[in-house]
């Protein structure tokens, strides 16, 4: 069983997302298919239904899809034995059937994880696409199925403009499809295609949700993204290195912000709309480096690579959230550095967990 | 502003392939010795092949790969101990996990120029482990520049931190190498490097010319040991470098009494471009292949010149070695029945 820290973190976390949890309240009593149930987000949707269930009496019942079940055991075991968790272990691909009970969706399957569109772009692809269509395939047989919300991707958007200071959702994006490297966003661009095609033929509620990028428990620090690499190469105690001269610009949201927005699009987003899921708030990865360097004591040293001159990687990713803001009430209630202490907090929580495991073996 | 180049030294490891692996810990530790006092930025040791590849088949090296490291790791402060790995050859937890351990820096994870794919976990753990890890395509010259690319978006994909293309044939001509790394260049967000062998006699011409289209690390070795022809002569590609402007944070005068001390007390024999490397260079086929080559030639009576070009036609890579002897016999029947 995981340690009672690790889990607090989480779970207060959770709590201090639902300040509002009646905003929420369509979800009372009903029960909740989450595909990719067991990856990073369907594990903090699955904490924060698990919160309203033993806080605010939600009686939610879930059911948590995956292709790998056994990784709640071992990423999360407190949800994988609740009660009022069943977990589904099928690949999405075939997916026949979904229980006639459940009448809201959260579609989260699909790795987004760019090694496995570079070595395995045709299986990377497949989950999304075919997975996508099985899924709605099935909804279009549940007999109460009040919504779906497909969680689709902020890469969808390609590169975002020198002259665009934030994405906003009118963007249309200006992907290359004759590059392998674009498989992912192309497929999750399909994947919404299919589901605007599925809205207007069977006349399914579907809404949508462009998540950007993520901080936070239960993020694999091995993910070759800036941020997770920081994070690993200063808890390995080494230097933290960085590509260029760390310009490039991301924003960050936390994982308990994004459960509680992904459930309040869900329950409120209007059908046939797409809402950007992020934090509007941009920072250079140098900053960022520098942010995770000062939380340890012995300050890690911060290192560049050499690019070619004029070849430094300067690219921007930050989301205009206005629609989700106005529409939604949403807000950013976790800022960044508060983001980046809890995140650093649970993995060495994390870290001392699995050495005192290894210690007892 | 000057621009920077960083130099990688393999003398210790291609420079193995010269001597069939037979480099002692006290060669090592010499030479080590030299380079940290030139302050060469990347001192790469071990088997020719890399990590865990001492074997019947390529050749058993004089002493352990751990041992080889723990002998250079003790001289080495400033410099960086690096290691060429092949998945293959190389296991994580046999090999990679050990040279952690033993405090190598740098891991530079090579396959084949289109089998990027072997290198994923390899690049995964090593990033884990928090060292340095540089993606490495080896024959580079078999495949267009787009594939090249494609490959090493793959390797950045998995967490390498620089790509470096090798001209393991030492097949290209400076044209060809602009082509390629201008394209990886453009391709990628990560530093890209150049390893040069000598069989045309364009290695040095070959790393200036990457180095103008945008690479900005280079391998190079003292009077160019290593495997067949030799590769990129470090002294040289030092001067050159500078002389165009570049900085390498190398100390010349030092590094040139490295390249005295290497040659006294680690090389029998200085690379010198053989005829035989000129065939193997204009065949396209690994430098390393010659003493096989050689081997198998006499063996089966076959001109050694014509079973270099019969390999490269059959697009024959490192680690096939023992279709040397195949293609020698096939050869061989040819002649008898003309």
């Amino acid at each position: 069983m995981k340690s009672s820290y690790v889990m607090d973190i989480v779970q207060e976390d959770c709590r201090n997302a639902l300040k509002r949890p009646e905003v929420l309240g369509a979800l009372k009593g009903e029960t909740v298919l989450i595909t990719g149930g067991t990856g990073f987000m369907g594990t903090w949707l699955a904490e924060m239904i698990a919160t309203l269930n033993d806080h605010f009496g939600f009686g939610t019942k879930l059911f948590l899809l995956s292709g790998r079940a056994n990784n709640l055991s071992a990423r999360a075991p407190h949800i994988a034995v609740r009660p009022d968790v069943t977990l589904i272990e099928r690949d999405i691909r075939g997916l026949m059937e979904i229980p006639q009970e459940v009448s809201w969706i959260i579609h989260a399957a699909g790795n987004p994880d760019n090694r496995v569109y570079a070595s395995e772009p045709l299986r990377g692809i497949e989950v999304i696409t075919r997975g996508t269509a099985a899924v709605l395939d099935c909804a279009t047989r549940l007999p109460n199925l009040k919504k779906m919300l497909n969680v689709s991707s902020a890469s969808i958007y390609g590169n975002q403009p020198d002259n665009l200071e934030k994405i906003s959702e009118g963007f249309f994006g200006n992907l290359d499809c004759a590059s392998v490297m674009s498989s992912y966003a192309e497929a999750k661009r399909f994947a919404e295609t299919l589901c605007t095609v599925y809205r207007s033929q069977h006349r399914l509620p579907l809404v949508c949700a462009r998540p950007f990028a993520f901080i936070g428990p239960y993020q694999m620090l091995d993910r070759p993204w800036a941020v997770n690499n920081f994070m690993r190469d200063a808890l390995l105690g080494g230097a933290i290195r960085i590509l260029g001269d760390g310009q490039t610009v991301r924003s960050y949201m936390y994982p308990s912000d994004m459960a509680f927005w992904l459930l309040r699009i869900l329950t409120d987003g209007v059908p046939g709309q797409n809402y950007n899921v992020g934090s509007p708030e941009g920072v250079t990865l140098l900053a960022l480096a520098e942010k995770i360097a000062d939380l340890f004591p012995d300050k890690p040293r911060i290192a560049s690579h050499l690019l070619p001159p004029g070849k430094a990687q300067r690219s921007r990713l930050v989301p205009d959230i206005s629609l989700a803001q106005n529409s939604l009430g949403l807000e950013i209630t976790v800022d960044l550095d508060t983001a980046i202490k809890r995140t650093i907090l649970w993995n060495q929580a994390q870290q001392k967990l699995t050495k005192a495991g290894e210690s007892k073996r | 502003m000057k621009k920077k180049i960083l130099i990688s030294d393999p003398t210790l490891r291609d420079g193995n392939h010269a001597v069939k692996h037979q480099l002692t810990a006290e060669q090592i530790a010499r030479y080590a010795e030299a380079a940290e006092a030139a302050q060469i930025p990347i001192v790469e040791v071990g088997h020719g092949n890399g990590l865990g590849a001492s074997s019947l088949q390529v050749g058993e090296s004089a002493v352990g790969d751990m041992e080889m490291l723990k002998a250079a790791r003790r001289k080495l402060v400033r410099s960086k101990l690096g290691v060429h790995v092949m998945p293959g050859f190389a296991t994580i937890r046999k090999d990679i996990e050990k040279a952690v351990e033993v405090g190598v820096d740098v891991f530079r994870v090579g396959a084949h120029c289109t089998e990027a794919d072997v290198t994923r976990r390899h690049i995964g753990y090593v990033r884990e482990r928090g060292k340095e890890v540089y993606g490495v395509l080896m024959m580079s010259h078999m495949v267009s520049k787009e594939t090249l690319a494609e490959e090493s978006l793959k390797m950045e994909s998995y967490g390498a931190e620089g790509i470096i293309i090798m001209d393991s044939a030492g097949a290209y001509l400076p044209s060809d190498v602009t082509e390629r790394i201008a394209e990886l260049v453009k391709a990628l967000n990560i530093p890209v490097g150049f390893h040069g062998h000598n069989n045309l006699g364009m290695a040095v011409a070959n790393s200036v010319a990457a180095a103008e289209a945008g690479a900005t690390i280079l391998d190079g070795t003292v009077r160019g040991f290593g495997a067949g022809a030799g590769n990129t002569q470090l002294e040289v590609l030092i001067a050159v470098l500078d002389k165009m402007g570049y900085s390498t944070g190398i100390d010349f005068y030092k590094l040139l009494d490295a390249a005295e001390i290497a040659e006294r007390e680690i090389m029998k024999v200085i690379p010198a471009i053989q005829s035989i490397s000129i065939v193997s260079g204009l065949a396209g086929v690994f430098s390393g292949f010659s003493k096989h080559v050689e081997r198998a030639s006499k063996e089966y009576g076959v001109d050694p010149r014509d079973l270099f070009f019969e390999l490269g036609r059959r697009k024959v890579v490192a680690g096939q070695e023992d279709l040397i002897i195949e293609v020698a016999m096939d050869l061989a029947g040819k002649k008898v029945s003309r």
